[in-house]
Formats: C-alpha cells, structure tokens, sequence
C-alpha cells in the first residue's frame, strides 16, 4: 500500500482542476457514461434484485470510475489519482475480518456475503444523531444492555456543560472526550467495559478524533469516522483523521453518503460512485471497513424505494468482488415510538442483511431528534438475524409488503414519536409498558408474514 | 409573446427546449434571434425561459432529472441573461424577479450540495440568487445581503455542530438593527423546524420544494 507521504504529496503535485469541472466533468460525466455502458437500471420492484450480473456491472463500473476521477481534495484542488495496480492491491490487503472490541466483548466483524446464513455483527445507537448531554449517558445504557448488540456506534454530544459545540472551537475536543468518557462508563455499567465503539461524532473535524485517542477515550480496539465528501472528495481534515488514527493503531471507516440527484446521478450513478468511494477510501484514508449510506433528496431516510436498492446493489457489488466488510445504515424517518418505525426498520434490515451488509442503526428521526432507544434496536437485531434464512427473492417480497405500510404517507408525514426520557423509565433504563407494547404488536405483524424472530 | 406568428413561436419552443436540455449555446442564439425579431426582453424571459425552469425545477423534484442537468438548465438561463438582462427596465425587473436571495452554508460546514440544489430551485423559480458557496463567514452573509440589497438571507446547515453559527447570525443582525431589514430561512439536515422557531428565524424548508414555497410566502408571493 502507498504511504501516507506519498498520498499527501499526491495532494500537491496531483492534477489540478477546478471545482466544478470535477463535478460536471469527471463526476457527472463520467458515472452517467458508465451507467449507459453497463446498462445499469433501477427497477422498485426489485429492491433486493436476485441479479448477480447486474451486481458485478456495478462493481466494474465503480472500478473505472475510481481509476478516472480519484479524490478531489478540495483545500488544494489537486486530484489523488491512483494507478490500477494500486487499486488492486487495496482489493487484495482488504481486511475480511477483524477482531474489534475487547475480551469477552469482542467481535468478529467479517465480510458478509450475499444470502449469508451467518448471524450478522449488529451494530446499535442513533448514529449521527446530536444527543442531549442530560441522557446521553442512559441512552448509551440501552443498546449496551441489549445482548443482540454487539457493537456502538451513538450519536454525539449537541452541548457540553451548557456550551454549544461549534465546528473548530475547542468545544469539539472537549465533547468528544465527555462523549468517550460516558459511552466508557455506559459499557462498565450494562457489564461490557470491551464493547467495540465506532464514536467521537461530537466533533465533526479531527480535534475530537486527535484528543479522543487513548485507553480511556477511543481504544486500540475502537473504530471512528473518515467520511468521504460528495462526490468523490476529500480534504486535509479528513486526511489528518484518517492518518493519525491509523498510526495510533485504531480502526478508519470510511462513510460514504452521496445524495441521490445530485452529481453522480440517480440511484444507479451514485450505486457506481460507491464503489469507487470504497475502493479509493480503502487505499486513501487506509479503511478497515466501510459504511453504505445513501441519502434521500427529499426524506433523507435509508429506507425509501431508492436508496434501498443502492444499499442492495452495493453491498452485492461489494460482496462479490471483495473482502471489504460493509455497515448499512438503518435511517427510518419516524422515530421511536411510533409504530411507523418498525416497519421501515423491517424493509431496511431486511435489505441489508439478505445483501452482504451488517445493519447499523436504528437511526430514527434520521438523527435529527433524539427520539430512540436500545428496544427499536433489539427489534432491528431480531429481524436481522431472521433474515439470515432468507433467499433474496423472499426478502424483496418482504421489503416491498413493508415499504407499503409507510411509503410515501408517512415519509410526508412522519411520526417523529418521542424523546428518549419518554420512552425509557431513566431510573431503571427499562422500557415503558406502551413501548414495549407496541415493540411487542410489531414483533407480532412481522411473524405473520412468516420472518421467524426468535 | 406579445407578437404573434408561427415563426416566433418556434422560436420560444426552441429556446424552451434548449434550457430545459441544458444548452447553453443553442438558448444564446434563440434567445439573440427573439431579440433581434423585436421582441421584448422580458417577454422573451416570462413566456420562454421562466416556464423552461419551472419544468426543469419540476423534473429535478420527480428524480428524473440530476443536479448537473439543473445545473446545465441555470447556466443557459445565465447564457440567455447576459444579453437580456441589461435590456430590462428596472421597473420590469422587479415585476419578473421574485427576490433577491442571499445563500450559503455557514460557517463551519463544508457540505453544499443540499444548498446549491436549493440555490438552483430558487434560480428556476424566478428568484436573483447569490451563492456564497460553503463555510461561509457569519459577517459575510451580512455584507452581501447590504451590498445587494437583498429580501432574504438563506443559510444551510448539515452538521449540529454548525448550528450555533447561525445564531451567532441572528444575533448579530439583532445588534447592527438589521434584523428586520432581511428575512431569514434556514434548512439541511441538522435543522429542525421547532429549533428555527426557537431561535428567532421565520423560514425553514425541509427541503428544496419547501424552500421555494416558503422564500414566496416570505415575500408574499406565490
């Protein structure tokens, strides 16, 4: 692999162009080529497509982009292009498997493949959500306690002490080291001090990321962000998080989350734009696994008809033609405490797991407000590991009988349910009777359509 | 058209596809041709290349066009601008241009593809926008929005953590009297409705539709 020296120097002396021709030229251009040439469509009614052949056009076709555009870095204007060579070498040192975690609470995460039958890695919190300090720490406790989780990945810190947490203030180094310190004390409190943490999400920049690293904030064993900016760019920021945490010795992954609309196209072109993100970001920001999170231009959620299928045709993609263990994000528009937030997280879950991908979430209200909990990600565990047996034309059939129950009425309308404190007696962390309840109706209605949840 | 004639309405047909199609060369010269038949430029504008942004906005909102096609369509627009615009009387600017709209995302956030799409949405719906692109300085939007003499000042946001910026906005509009001088919206991913409300800002979009609509009720337009 190439060395960090060399990517920063590929940052100076690399192609120059401007901006926008990267994005209209390169971007635009090229993914639409690619799409036609492949032949590559969208088709909702096939959400999970039982297509192993459209899987590796895809995958073929985000290796050329990857090979045409590289990453823009935006501070300098300058392209990191790497050779074929180099692209296939990042495939080829891809880490299949990787031990995260501590002891008794250590993980195996691997590269699932498609219609894997194996249990996948569940991955529990509000990722991306900005959570009050007032409950941060009893939010954490939900999902540690909830045994189907077996690792972290919460939201951030909105304020600490009282202060806002502002982009570059020292704010951002302080909440991502309160953040650390209560996930710590969370995991000791629910008995699983070595639980694997993906965190540091209050600070967006690399302070959080270079105070956050030690035994007692972000482990060895622990996991943080690089994300890749849209569409196929990066900058010195993101650079220096990634560089540094991999000398400390912890683990990058890389989040990709391209609109779908906007410069690489529509739900094909940003499925292509993926792969070339991953490939890149595996030899670029030297990641150990990798993130699916395609965004909706008007619901923002992982759970519309379109960005669905991207997660589908990706984590296939992906599955097929590599190593790379992949996440897919689980962002519903209603939020816990609806009844709404359960069948989006059946037609997500669902898709990710018969797909090659682990399932991250659940990320309710699209982390806008902090209205979850452990329960809805127990739920989304469960299903999970129901969806292990299932052929991928059975879960398309499943995905498109839940899609009905929320598309497009309750992602024009959302019931954003309640805030965590509401949905939780915060003395004993436990679920309230109504919670639970309608947590219990929807296990119920998901076993009526025949998904086995233990 | 105020002038009638097969002709000319081929024209206003050519023009209106090569927007919608994103030609910016081919927009030029129809639109140079109409003004060279003697018609008006604001009739050129209205009844030709208005409609062709309402069409391209439309398409962009039913995914079945991309930003770069938006993208190509405004930069037509613009191409068709340049000859046009300086042939407008200011009185029949203002009776064709809905506001003037300064854009951004502010300060401590890098992520502009929500509010360029916006940017584009407000451009096709009649709107004089001036984008001042990403992480932009919270004094800055103020210095524009004076120069221009604009109606609103439009900031996204996708990060919580750039969030207090846009207070430090409203605050200091507060301090320099300015504040009900511009109207103020706000949306992208990291503000909500009720925290808009909260801090004193009247428009939110929660997304580039919603936007439009509430840049015209801002003005009291439809």
């Amino acid at each position: 692999m190439i060395s960090f020296y060399e990517i920063l120097r590929r940052t100076e002396e690399g192609p120059h162009i401007d901006e926008r021709e990267f994005d209209l030229k390169v971007v635009a251009s090229e993914s639409r080529r690619l799409v036609r040439e492949y032949d590559i469509r969208f088709n909702r009614e096939e959400i999970v497509t039982s297509d192993d052949s459209l899987a590796d056009d895809v995958f073929k076709a985000g290796f050329e982009l990857a090979l045409k555009a590289g990453f823009l870095t935006v501070d300098s204007r300058r392209v990191i292009k790497l050779s074929e060579e180099e692209i296939k070498e990042g495939l080829r040192t891809a880490p299949g498997e990787l031990l995260v975690g501590q002891g008794a609470d250590a993980r195996l995460l691997y590269a699932r493949k498609v219609e894997d039958s194996r249990y996948p890695v569940i991955m529990g919190g509000q990722a991306g959500a900005p959570i009050p300090e007032e409950f941060y720490y009893q939010m954490a406790i939900s999902y540690m306690q909830e045994p189907i989780v077996d690792t972290i990945n919460n939201g951030g810190l909105a304020e600490v002490k009282g202060i806002e947490v502002r982009t570059r203030s020292p704010a951002e180094a302080l909440a991502a080291m309160a953040e650390l310190r209560y996930l710590r004390e969370a995991a000791r409190a629910a008995g699983r001090p070595g639980i694997h943490l993906l965190a540091g999400e209050s600070s967006v920049t690399c302070i959080g990321d270079l105070a956050a690293q030690g035994e007692e904030f972000l482990r060895r064993t622990d996991a943080h962000l690089v994300p890749v900016l849209n569409d196929l760019k990066t900058d010195y920021d993101r650079l220096t998080k990634a560089f540094t945490f991999k000398i400390y010795g912890g683990f990058n992954v890389a989040l990709v989350d391209p609109v779908v609309g906007g410069f690489l196209g529509g739900p094909e072109g940003v499925a292509v734009g993926f792969i070339a993100s991953y490939l890149l970001s595996r030899v670029i920001y030297m990641s150990d696994y990798y993130i699916i999170h395609p965004i909706h231009p008007k619901y923002v959620s992982t759970s519309t008809p379109e960005t669905m299928w991207v997660l589908n045709i990706v984590g296939q993609a992906m599955a097929r033609n590599s190593n790379f263990i992949l996440m897919g994000d689980v962002w519903t528009s209603n939020g816990a405490g609806s009844r709404e937030v359960f069948y989006e997280i059946v037609a997500n879950t669902v898709t990710n797991v018969a797909t090659g991908s682990h399932p991250l979430g659940v990320s309710a209200t699209n982390g806008k407000y902090p209205h979850a909990s452990g329960l809805e990600t127990r739920f989304m565990g469960e299903v999970a590991r129901a969806a292990v047996k299932l052929k991928r034309s059975d879960a398309n059939e499943i995905v498109k009988e839940f899609l009905k129950k929320y598309h497009p009425e309750r992602m024009d309308r959302p019931d954003v349910g309640k805030p965590f404190p509401e949905l939780y007696d915060m003395k004993t962390i436990t679920p309230k009777g109504w919670w639970l309840k309608m947590y219990e109706e929807a296990r119920r209605e998901v076993m009526d359509i025949g998904l086995k949840l233990e | 058209m105020v002038k009638g004639g097969v002709s000319e309405e081929q024209l206003c047909k050519v023009l209106y596809k090569a927007i919608i199609d994103g030609d910016d060369a081919a927009s030029e010269k129809a639109a140079l041709d109409l003004l060279g038949k003697g018609y008006k430029a604001l009739d050129i504008i209205k009844s030709c290349m208005v409609p062709a942004m309402k069409v391209v906005g439309d398409m962009f909102a039913r995914l079945e066009i991309f930003l770069p096609e938006v993208m190509m369509s405004a930069d037509a627009f613009e191409a068709c601008m340049k000859h046009l615009g300086p042939k407008i009387l200011e009185e029949e600017r203002r009776e064709f241009i809905k506001g003037k709209v300064v854009i951004g995302t502010i300060q401590g956030d890098i992520h502009d593809l929500g509010k360029n799409i916006v940017a584009l949405m407000l451009k096709a719906n009649g709107f004089e926008v001036y984008d001042l692109g990403r992480d932009v300085p919270v004094d800055e939007f103020i210095k524009k929005a004076r120069e221009v003499n604009a109606d609103i000042i439009a900031v996204s946001a996708l990060l919580s953590t750039s969030l207090p910026y846009i207070k430090d906005l409203v605050k200091l509009l507060n301090e320099l009297g300015l504040r009900d001088r511009f109207k103020l919206m706000v949306g992208g991913g990291a503000v909500t409705r009720e925290w808009a409300r909260k801090v004193g800002v009247e428009g939110y979009g929660e997304d580039a539709e919603e936007a439009v609509r509430v840049a015209l009720k801002l003005l009291g337009k439809k």
